[in-house]
């Protein structure tokens, strides 16, 4: 089986800064694969490197087979990738259906057509009812999930999360768990940025650790959870000599 | 859905409204009201629906009037033949400017958009042969408008021409408004509004959208800046490409609501009808009053008169 995202050697300077050092791990189709590591570690701006929102300083990105490096963002949303942001970034004076809207319109010109899409998106996230409201008015539980509407009404074959469950309470990260598992029983592929272990193991089949803007390991939910590097990465090198 | 209703009853009582008001001061007060309307509605598809504030659009204003002026005196064509190529030689220009300004983001853009119509003023100051300079151009007696052998209008001295022709392209102004809102263009310049990188992120080319708007927002300017100049019947290149032009435009917007279709409506009749008030009272002290009280308004009423209108509304309707 060929790998839908193919990541090899990407580097990301920023001046002297190394944001992402050689890291290479592919994502197969269907699959949800964890991406994690300490804050710092160069997850977002993996994210922003595959998306087309800055080009990485060296190695490919290959989505589908093609090289996608040095496409702008809008045309990798077209080839079928799509992303959420950590930050949320709803279309504040919009409604919640018009975002999804927005989202939408990506393969289709008719509006009708659309807020059809966008109305099936916002009912398998549960936010229906909260068609007519302004997305700037939401809590962060429903930006989140919005979000995630979004991304689904561009009709994607593969969506980039980054910290969908970040600042959520335990319930609302649980509807985001079921979500994700929804998302894969429906043949997307995802690939998730997540703090939470738990939740990344709940929902993860492959895992990639990223520190310092280096890959550090990669496995299984099960291998990543007993690898001593990973503990050492998270919680220093010496045990609590630091602390 | 709202219908089309109140527009035509509005639109049907503006045509029949010279059978009674015939005094040239009122008709002309109208002809104002109408050019601020279009105006205003122009820029509120760039500035507006795609949140890219020009400060610039006296550059399509001029264009537009300078264009059809110098192919009138020039080669005799007459305006209503000759807009249409002053409308497209704007658009032209303003695609080209756009391709390089839309680079910018926020304050710089504004910066940029002054700048560019600061160029094309100082361009038609200096280039006499073709604009006749700081003199400007008062064009000769504008030949009768004729369909077929039917002579519509033969004298243009009268206000009652302007009257129509100005109500019809507010009308259309406000029709290209309605369209762009409900259409994926609409959408998308007001996902860019929202936010740039997530409007890019939902497939939505930035460019290419920005200058879409800006083409329809600057053919707009183009046809409403050059029949102003018909109306006035001089042009020279400060009353055409000057910021104050720019700035009027942002205003009637501003003061009406940016980004909805009846804001720049409200807000042409405020300003027009604040204008004409000030000036009856304060004589050559109007504008500086004018001036502290767009600061006031735009202080209390950062979405315009109508976004004051819609929060209400909504808090009603919220209201049990």
């Amino acid at each position: 089986m060929t790998a839908l995202l193919d990541i090899r050697n990407v580097s990301r300077f920023f001046g002297g800064v190394k944001a992402n050092q050689d890291v290479s791990f592919s994502v197969d189709p269907g699959i949800v694969m964890g991406l994690i590591g300490p804050n710092g570690a160069g997850k977002t701006t993996l994210f922003n490197c595959i998306t087309g929102f800055y080009p990485p300083s060296r190695g490919e990105v290959l989505f589908k087979g093609q090289k996608i490096n040095g496409l702008t963002p809008d045309k990798v949303c077209k080839l079928g990738m799509a992303r959420t942001w950590q930050k949320v970034r709803p279309l504040a004076k919009l409604t919640v259906l018009d975002n999804a809207v927005v989202g939408a319109l990506c393969r289709t010109s008719s509006i009708k057509e659309a807020r059809a899409i966008a109305l099936e998106q916002l009912r398998i996230v549960g936010m229906e009812k909260r068609a007519s409201v302004l997305a700037g008015g939401l809590p962060i539980g429903e930006r989140k999930k919005l979000e995630l509407a979004r991304v689904m009404a561009t009709r994607p074959e593969m969506i980039l999360l980054d910290e969908v469950m970040g600042g959520l309470n335990a319930r609302e990260s649980d509807e985001i768990i079921q979500l994700i598992l929804d998302v894969k029983k429906r043949g997307l592929t995802q690939v998730v940025i997540e703090h939470d272990m738990k939740a990344i193991v709940r929902t993860c089949d492959r895992i990639v650790v990223l520190n310092s803007g280096e890959k550090l390991a990669e496995g299984t939910p099960q291998q990543i959870v007993n690898d001593p590097r990973v503990m050492a990465a998270y919680l220093g090198d010496s045990g609590g000599a630091k602390a | 859905m709202k219908s089309f209703a109140p527009w035509a009853v509005a639109a049907v009582a503006f045509a029949l409204l010279p059978l009674w008001l015939q005094s040239p001061y009122a008709l002309h007060i109208f002809i104002s009201l109408f050019i601020a309307v279009a105006l205003g509605e122009s820029w509120n598809v760039l500035g507006g629906f795609a949140g890219q504030y020009s400060v610039g659009h006296s550059a399509w204003y001029g264009l537009g009037a300078y264009g059809a002026f110098i192919l009138l005196q020039r080669n005799g064509i007459p305006p209503w033949f000759g807009v249409w190529v002053a409308v497209l030689g704007s658009v032209i220009i303003a695609l080209i400017v756009g391709s390089i300004t839309f680079r910018l983001r926020g304050p710089y853009f504004v910066l940029a958009s002054i700048a560019v119509a600061e160029i094309i003023r100082l361009a038609a100051l200096n280039w006499k042969d073709l604009t006749n300079g700081a003199e400007g151009i008062q064009p000769a007696d504008l030949p009768p408008l004729k369909i077929g052998s039917q002579v519509l209008v033969a004298d243009w001295n009268g206000k009652l021409p302007y009257y129509y022709m100005g109500l019809v392209m507010a009308l259309f102004c406000i029709a290209v408004n309605y369209a762009v809102k409900r259409s994926k263009l609409g959408y998308y310049l007001q996902a860019i509004r929202e936010d740039q990188d997530a409007a890019h992120s939902l497939g939505i080319p930035l460019t290419l959208y920005k200058n879409a708007g800006l083409a329809i927002s600057a053919a707009c300017t183009a046809l409403a800046g050059s029949f102003a100049a018909f109306y006035i019947g001089f042009i020279e290149p400060q009353q055409v490409f000057g910021i104050d032009v720019s700035v009027d435009m942002v205003l009637v917007a501003l003061i009406g609501g940016v980004g909805t279709v009846t804001g720049p409506l409200v807000g042409g009749i405020v300003l027009v009808l604040l204008n004409e008030g000030l000036r009856a009272a304060f004589e050559q002290g109007h504008l500086l009053v004018r001036g502290v009280l767009m600061i006031i308004a735009i202080l209390l009423m950062p979405d315009g008169v109508v976004g004051v209108l819609a929060q209400r509304f909504r808090r009603k309707a919220v209201a049990p």
